[in-house]
């Protein structure tokens, strides 16, 4: 999940104000919403991009909160005020992302040549909560091309167990190791 | 390249005996953009500034940025097999090149590979070195006191250059910068018969940033023939490389350097050229998006020479009580950076640049190339700060005359334009002047031995060639030294020992061997 430095912020002040006031559940619901929204790329053209005029974006914008609590209302005329629109797309990873780390959670993915089952996934994402000291939330992904094994990323940090990563391991030593020169 | 089994076989066996064992967590991170030769990664958060990175597909990159939510890094390869969203991985090592005894007699590029097809270097993994380290301290070093003989009686006599010392060779394109520095390494035969486990024997590195292949190869050809590639080491980034290689090429084969420095050994570097270093530095930056400053180079551009010219010392004797690093006390690394001009502009940013940073320069004069003074120093405004004190003593003694005889034949020789009705003391100082400035001229590929320089100097000094005439000063000093090497060796040895000026009974076996080859070539 990348996120940008601005949308952290804007995603910190908002989360901040929800749980003060007591509606983050609501607020959470909105972004998360918002987030569906924007994944079309008829409305992100149309919010983000400089076609639409702004009278007409902020009448947009308001059609498209028109369900939303006051907080995050605000905050999305404040985006549009201030010309950040592309916060919109980077606001729903940047809150959950927030979100997560209140509850001393990150996300992670395993890369696994086999389809994992529930169980398997629980005993990695535990030894993995140990190693690192959070609660890991793990998503599972198939990939075939590491043979057998897996790859967890998680935080920017990745565990590769998969035979292909050990492969191209042995591959580089092979390539960098000190041969004697010739004629030595 | 002939593969042994042997060794395949035991890093197979080290990777069977680690393959059950706990992998490591590795920072990770994901390309974010990437194009000339510079890609912005997210994520990698303990990245090391100068840390090597892993891309897809074998490529390495150094991250040069460390910003607040990505990492800007040179690729050093090939940038089209690197893509957007491609997964990055950190090394935890620092940039390093291989270094030793294996390197000598090679070519390689910034990054310690091969290119001269003779195989493997066959240095270890203990042989790396990063290519960034810190110059020794004001207490690990001692004053220069040795001489590093160029060869080039110019440069000896009147710039002289001491071991550990820093000299600037500047001038425009065409007036024989490299060719001098080609000089110097040939000269460095006589110091240990260029036999390279000789204690004595100076290693020569040259590196050649942004310059054409062709030249490269005609560099490691000449060194090839006159045997001085066996004590020698060329780093190679050529015109064609990347421009993140032309500029670490510097500091790498600053690294290989200092390994022997730190051994005890003395080393001569040549930077060139550091005007296309700095040129493919900004280039680097730029794309990475740091501020332009001054003609658009980077701010840092000045530290950027100063902490690579710093790393040239003399080694305290006992340097390796003060700092385990260095193995052995004494050595010393010379660095002989060169700087190419425009117009003779040597008021830029960097020439000015690296002239404030060297303890004196060099300068090479495209009049005086053209007019047939070659090497075309200009002693006038040539000096050099610390390398009076590396002279030997009889040079020493001769060489003040020299330099003042020839400034003031320089003052007198504009003034004797205007007229013809000089006086005598004034003719006999335009005479003297015009034999010293024949005595300095040198072919090319032909380094002098200092005691040949200062027998040769001696006899333009003592005014023994005023009643010759100018144009026959070279075919004099050819059968000069062939007369006194054939008939007196032991001059040459009296003169290198001689612990103040020539010793009076040398002079005189001198004085007369003048006169005899002078009455030959007049009377033949």
């Amino acid at each position: 999940m990348i996120v940008d430095p601005v949308s952290t912020r804007y995603a910190g002040a908002l989360f901040g104000l929800a749980q003060r006031t007591g509606v983050l559940d609501a607020v959470g619901r909105d972004v998360e919403q918002l987030g569906l929204q924007m994944a079309s790329p008829g409305v992100r053209d149309f919010l983000c991009g400089s076609q639409a005029s702004l009278a007409e974006r902020r009448a947009g914008l308001d059609k498209l909160s028109a369900d939303y609590h006051a907080l995050t209302k605000n905050l999305l005329s404040l985006l549009l005020d201030k010309r950040r629109e592309a916060v919109l797309v980077g606001l729903p990873d940047a809150f959950a992302q927030r979100r997560l780390q209140e509850q001393g959670a990150v996300e992670g993915e395993v890369a696994a040549a086999r389809p994992l089952d529930a169980a398997d996934l629980d005993a990695l994402a535990a030894s993995l909560g140990k190693l690192l000291g959070k609660q890991v939330l793990l998503k599972s992904r198939l990939a075939p091309d590491l043979l057998a094994g897996v790859q967890v990323t998680v935080d920017n940090r990745m565990l590769d167990t998969s035979v292909r990563g050990r492969l191209e391991g042995l591959r580089r030593k092979l390539l960098d190791a000190p041969l004697p020169a010739s004629g030595a | 390249m002939d593969l042994r089994p042997a060794e395949v076989t035991s890093i197979l066996e080290q990777e069977i005996a680690s393959y059950g064992g706990a992998s490591k967590m590795q920072s990770v991170g994901t390309v974010l953009s990437v194009g000339d030769g510079v890609a912005r990664v997210y994520g990698l958060d303990d990245c090391m500034m100068n840390e090597l990175l892993e891309f897809p597909g074998g490529v390495r990159g150094v991250a040069l940025n460390l910003e607040e939510d990505n990492v800007g890094c040179v690729l050093l390869g090939d940038a089209s097999k690197v893509r957007e969203g491609d997964t990055v991985k950190s090394t935890g090592r620092i940039i390093s090149v291989p270094t030793g005894p294996a390197l000598l007699g090679r070519v390689v590029n910034a990054l310690g590979d091969p290119l001269d097809g003779k195989g493997p270097l066959g240095a270890g993994a203990d042989d790396l070195r990063p290519i960034e380290q810190p110059a020794p301290s004001v207490v690990e070093r001692q004053p220069v006191t040795e001489p590093l003989q160029t060869g080039i009686k110019a440069i000896d006599a009147m710039i002289p250059i001491g071991r550990g010392q820093r000299e600037l060779i500047i001038g425009d394109r065409q007036t024989g910068k490299s060719a001098l520095l080609i000089d110097t390494i040939l000269s460095q035969k006589t110091t240990g018969g260029g036999d390279p486990t000789n204690k004595d024997q100076v290693i020569c590195i040259y590196v050649a940033m942004g310059q054409k292949q062709s030249t490269v190869v005609d560099i490691v050809r000449r060194l090839e023939e006159q045997g001085a590639m066996s004590y020698s080491i060329v780093v190679s980034a050529s015109a064609m490389d990347e421009a993140s290689m032309q500029y670490l090429a510097a500091y790498a084969g600053c690294a290989m350097g200092e390994r022997f420095r730190d051994e005890g050994r003395h080393v001569v570097i040549m930077y060139d050229d550091l005007y296309k270093q700095a040129l493919a530095y900004r280039q680097v930056m730029l794309l990475l998006r740091r501020p332009p400053g001054r003609e658009a180079f980077p701010g840092d551009v000045f530290n950027l020479h100063s902490r690579l010219l710093e790393r040239a010392a003399k080694l305290a004797d006992n340097a390796p009580e003060i700092n385990s690093r260095f193995a052995a006390g004494g050595g010393s690394l010379t660095a002989l950076p060169v700087v190419e001009t425009q117009e003779g502009d040597v008021a830029a940013y960097i020439p000015t640049n690296v002239i404030s940073i060297t303890d004196g320069q060099i300068f090479l004069e495209a009049n005086l190339f053209n007019s047939g003074v070659r090497p075309a120093v200009n002693a006038g405004i040539s000096v050099s700060r610390v390398g009076g004190a590396a002279q030997i003593p009889p040079m020493k003694k001769n060489a003040g005359s020299l330099r003042l005889d020839l400034a003031q034949f320089r003052e007198l020789q504009a003034f004797a334009q205007f007229g013809s009705d000089l006086d005598s003391a004034t003719q006999a100082k335009l005479t003297r002047g015009e034999r010293l400035v024949e005595i300095l001229k040198q072919g090319q590929y032909v380094p002098v031995p200092v005691a040949e320089q200062v027998m040769i100097i001696y006899a333009g000094t003592s005014g023994g060639l005023d009643d010759l005439p100018a144009s026959r000063v070279a075919e004099f000093e050819q059968a000069f030294i062939e007369y006194v090497n054939e008939r007196h060796p032991e001059v040459a040895e009296a003169i290198a020992g001689a612990a103040k000026d020539i010793p009076d009974e040398t002079k005189a076996v001198l004085d007369q061997a003048i006169t005899t080859v002078k009455a030959g070539m007049l009377a033949g």
